[in-house]
This record gives C-alpha cells, sequence and structure tokens, in this order.
C-alpha cells in the first residue's frame, strides 16, 4: 500500500510523466488490437510499423522537409495574420464609425471559413503556395480582428478619460492603455486563430497539394499506405500539443493572470 | 434599428458590383452580382441547391448527435474522479488536437468515400472537444458544492441531474460550440475531397468549370448558414446557459 502510494505521488508531482503515462496504456491496446488481427493489418497496422515509418521516412529526409514546410508556412501566415488582425481590431475597437461599418462585414467573412476559399483561389493563384498562405492568413486573421475588438470594448472609457486627463497623447493612450488592456483577449484570438489556421493549412495542403504535412497524409492515402497517414497524424497531434502546452497556454496564463481576471481558487 | 447590421453588406455589394464594373473584370475572375444571383436561382430551380444543403445538413446532424451522445456521458463519468480526469486530460487534449481534418485521409481509407467518411470527421471533430470540455466543467465543480449534496442525500441520478450537469453545462456548450466550429470547416474540406454531394462538393465541382459564379455564391451560402447556426442556436444556448448560471466562479 505504502509503495502504491509513493508511486503515485511521484507520478503526481512529475508533469512531464503525467502527460505521457496516459498514452502508454492507449499504445499498448493500439498494438494488441493490431496484432489480434480484428481488421486487416493494411487498415490497421501496429505502433512498430509507424514507427518504422517514421525511420524510414527521417532518413529519406521527407519527414523533416515536409515539417518544415507546414511550419514556415504557419509561421509566416500567422505572422502576416496578426500584423494585419491587431491594427485592425484596434481601429474598429475605437472607432465607433469603423465598427458600424466593418463589423457586419467581418462577421460574414469570418462565417464564410477558410476552407470555402480554396476553389476560388485556386482558380486566381492556381496550385502553389500563395493560395496555401492565402487561406492560413484569412483563418488568423478574423480570429484575432474579432477578439481584438471584443478586447479594446473591454477596456473602461473611464480608463481612457484618466489617461486624457494625464496629458497622454492618443498613440500613447493606444499604446499604454488600450493595448495592455486588451491584451488577453488578444491573445485568447491568437490562440483561437493558430489552432483554426493549422486545420486550415492541413486541408489546404490534401487539397493543393505539393509539400507538407497534410500532402504527406494525402499522398499517402492514395497509395493506401496507412502506416505513413497515421505517423502524419501522430506527427500532427504531437507539434500542436507542443506549440499549445509549451508556448501558447503559457503566455495565456501569463497575461491573464497578470492583468489579473482569473481569481485563482483551490 | 434591427436591420441596421444589413446596411455595411449592402454597401459591401455596391462596391463589389462596382469594381467588377469599373475594372471590367474577367467573370473568370470574378463575377458580378447579377450573375451570382442568376447562379443562386438556377440552383435553386433545378434543385441542385436543395439537395447540396440537405446532403451536407445530414451529415452534419447526425455525426454531432452521434458524438454529444456519446461525448456527455463519457466526459461526466471522467470528471468525476479527479485521479481519473487528470489521467485522460492528456489524451483528450492530443485528440482533440488532431479533431476533424486530420482524419479525412484515414476516414476516407476506412469508410470509402462518401457518407461514412465525412460523418466519421463530423463525429469525431465534435467528440474529442466535446468530452474535454464536459469533463473539465465537471472536474471544476467545487468538491465541497458535491459533498454538500451528498450530505443532504443525494442520491447517484439526483447528483447527476443537479449537480454534475447542470453544473458543467456552461463548459459543454462551449465545447459544442467550438467543436461545431471545427466540424463545419471539417465538412467543407472533406467534401472538397470525398463526395458527390454537398456544399463543399458543389463548390469543388464548380472550380473544374472555372464558374465562380457557382463558387461564390456557394461561399455566401456557408457564410450565410453558419451564421445562422451560430446566432439562431448556439449563441442562444451559450448565452441562455452562462446566464442563467451566472457566469459561477467559486469565490
Amino acid at each position: 500500500m505504502n509503495l502504491i502510494l509513493k508511486v503515485w505521488g511521484f507520478y503526481a508531482r512529475s508533469a512531464a510523466l503525467r502527460s505521457i503515462a496516459p498514452f502508454i496504456p492507449v499504445i499498448a491496446l493500439w498494438a494488441i488490437v493490431a496484432e489480434s488481427g480484428m481488421f486487416p493489418r493494411v487498415f490497421f497496422p501496429g505502433p512498430a510499423e509507424v514507427v518504422s515509418s517514421f525511420g524510414s521516412l527521417v532518413y529519406k529526409g521527407i519527414l523533416p522537409e515536409y515539417l518544415e514546410d507546414s511550419v514556415v508556412r504557419l509561421a509566416v501566415g500567422a505572422a502576416a495574420g496578426l500584423a494585419l488582425g491587431i491594427p485592425l481590431g484596434v481601429l474598429v475597437g475605437l472607432s465607433s464609425r469603423a465598427h458600424a461599418m466593418l463589423w457586419p462585414a467581418l462577421l460574414f467573412f469570418q462565417a464564410i471559413g477558410d476552407i470555402a476559399w480554396l476553389p476560388i483561389l485556386l482558380i486566381w493563384f492556381g496550385f502553389g503556395l500563395t493560395t496555401v498562405t492565402f487561406v492560413i492568413v484569412y483563418t488568423v486573421l478574423f480570429p484575432v480582428v474579432l477578439n481584438t475588438v471584443l478586447g479594446v470594448l473591454s477596456v473602461p472609457i473611464v480608463m481612457h478619460r484618466a489617461a486624457q486627463s494625464l496629458g497622454a497623447s492618443h498613440l500613447r493612450i493606444v499604446w499604454e492603455v488600450v493595448l495592455p488592456g486588451a491584451m488577453p483577449n488578444i491573445i485568447t484570438g491568437v490562440r483561437n486563430g493558430l489552432g483554426y489556421g493549422w486545420r486550415a493549412l492541413i486541408a489546404a495542403e490534401m487539397i493543393v497539394g505539393t509539400s507538407g504535412i497534410g500532402f504527406l497524409m494525402f499522398d499517402a492515402r492514395r497509395a493506401g499506405s496507412v502506416v505513413e497517414i497515421l505517423l502524419g497524424m501522430i506527427v500532427l497531434g504531437l507539434l500542436w500539443y507542443v506549440v499549445d502546452d509549451w508556448v501558447l497556454v503559457p503566455i495565456e496564463r501569463v497575461t491573464v493572470q497578470r492583468w489579473g481576471l482569473v481569481t485563482r481558487c483551490g | 434599428m434591427r436591420f441596421g447590421f444589413l446596411a455595411p453588406l449592402v454597401l459591401l455589394l455596391v462596391l463589389w458590383e462596382g469594381v467588377v464594373r469599373a475594372f471590367d473584370v474577367s467573370p473568370r475572375v470574378f463575377p458580378g452580382v447579377e450573375a451570382v444571383a442568376l447562379a443562386g436561382l438556377d440552383s435553386i430551380r433545378d434543385g441542385s441547391l436543395p439537395r447540396h444543403v440537405a446532403g451536407s445538413f445530414a451529415r452534419v446532424v447526425v455525426g454531432t448527435v452521434l458524438a454529444l451522445v456519446t461525448a456527455i456521458p463519457l466526459g461526466v463519468a471522467m470528471g468525476v474522479s479527479p485521479a481519473v480526469s487528470s489521467f485522460f486530460t492528456p489524451l483528450l487534449r492530443f485528440f482533440s488536437v488532431l479533431a476533424g481534418i486530420a482524419w479525412i485521409p484515414i476516414a476516407t481509407l476506412w469508410f470509402g468515400y462518401g457518407f461514412g467518411a465525412i460523418t466519421f470527421v463530423i463525429f469525431n471533430a465534435v467528440f474529442f472537444v466535446v468530452t474535454y470540455n464536459t469533463l473539465l466543467g465537471v472536474a471544476s465543480i467545487p468538491l465541497p458544492l458535491r459533498h454538500a449534496a451528498a450530505a443532504l442525500g443525494a442520491g447517484r441520478w439526483a447528483m447527476l441531474t443537479q449537480v454534475l450537469l447542470p453544473g458543467a453545462l456552461p463548459n459543454i456548450v462551449t465545447g459544442i460550440r467550438t467543436g461545431l466550429g471545427f466540424a463545419w470547416r471539417g465538412l467543407i474540406a472533406a467534401e472538397m475531397i470525398a463526395t458527390n454531394v454537398g456544399l463543399g462538393y458543389m463548390l469543388f465541382l464548380a472550380r473544374d468549370f472555372y464558374r465562380t459564379e457557382v463558387i461564390v455564391f456557394g461561399m455566401i451560402v456557408i457564410g450565410v448558414l453558419w451564421l445562422l447556426i451560430d446566432r439562431l442556436l448556439l449563441a442562444p444556448l451559450e448565452r441562455a446557459t452562462i446566464e442563467r448560471w451566472g457566469m459561477v466562479r467559486p469565490a
């Protein structure tokens, strides 16, 4: 009993172990089902095959190259989306005229959804990088804009007035009052935007497909190689998990706590 | 004033038509307003639009209902025990990250092109996100509340229906809204790849013939449908639960 408690205590304290351990039974179960031959092996390969295909794709250099392609596309698209989205959001949030003009259009274009743009983008730009980048920028842009607007609007008007009566210029109010005040919402927008952008990237790579993880998976599907599809899914899941867990969640936690929006309890 | 939001959209239409006329944009690049409206009328008259919309909706409804029916009980069951919920959290997060589009290749291999594969994509877009959020919701109910209910003699059923489900409801609703958002995008992507009926297919087919007016009309339909789903179904649901539960932050 004591031993169990000790093991449990160690388990509960180690964050790394806690996030890895749950996957062990899943992988074991997966291996057992695959070995049992319940499904044809071709449609349901085991973990060992996926690991060996990981090895061979890394060795051939395909996986690192595709991974780099996908990540660079997402990074470029996201950067462009943020560079456009945050200023636009501040503008729409601050000016009631801009708000009345643009808000319904923003909501509408957000509702159309990234992927629905693919067919017409393919006509405009053909199968290529421009199309994929456009889709990602579009996808990241709207959650960022909409959340920035919400954030800007959430800054109480008295704060503006206080800063103004203390002699702050417009630019300074934006920089020192509005932006910090809107920061928690902006971060949420960035996180949502990246989440959607990531999915849009995969879809675009599948449909437009010249390289990238989405293309790897869809190419494997054409060749009927379930192993490589599973490998692609695992790489995608791991990569995003790492980005979300190590980058986005800490940033969100820091800003939200720094701005004291959450009363931590228990 | 209720329809004040229409003014900017009307302006957008005028701007669109103006640009197309002024620069004499080729209809192969971007269609005029009239062409799109005619394409819309055509597709309603020959029954293709209702067919595609019905096809898409059937998939969304079947996939979502299946997912909700399984995800909510599972999430509640896992959320009840802190040890179990902290064990499953990383797994669920991993799978909600993959939710939707990433399953398209394997779903089409397992189920073939068609209804099964797309419904499966929608199912798991909703399933993992809702399970994860339900678990979070149940796990975030303060233990003293559950102890109080137990001390007052609540049985398992009363505990479930009067403490756990109501307490987790705001999270569940948020999960449904997020999950459906992913599912809707997944649907369009999957229909472009893997079927012969549905809105995504309608768009992709039109691309083959450079029929931009059909594409633009399809995009507008997709946008309007999602706005309707979101505004008439999801947002009121969310508002009702959050207001009803008063965004309770346990002090």
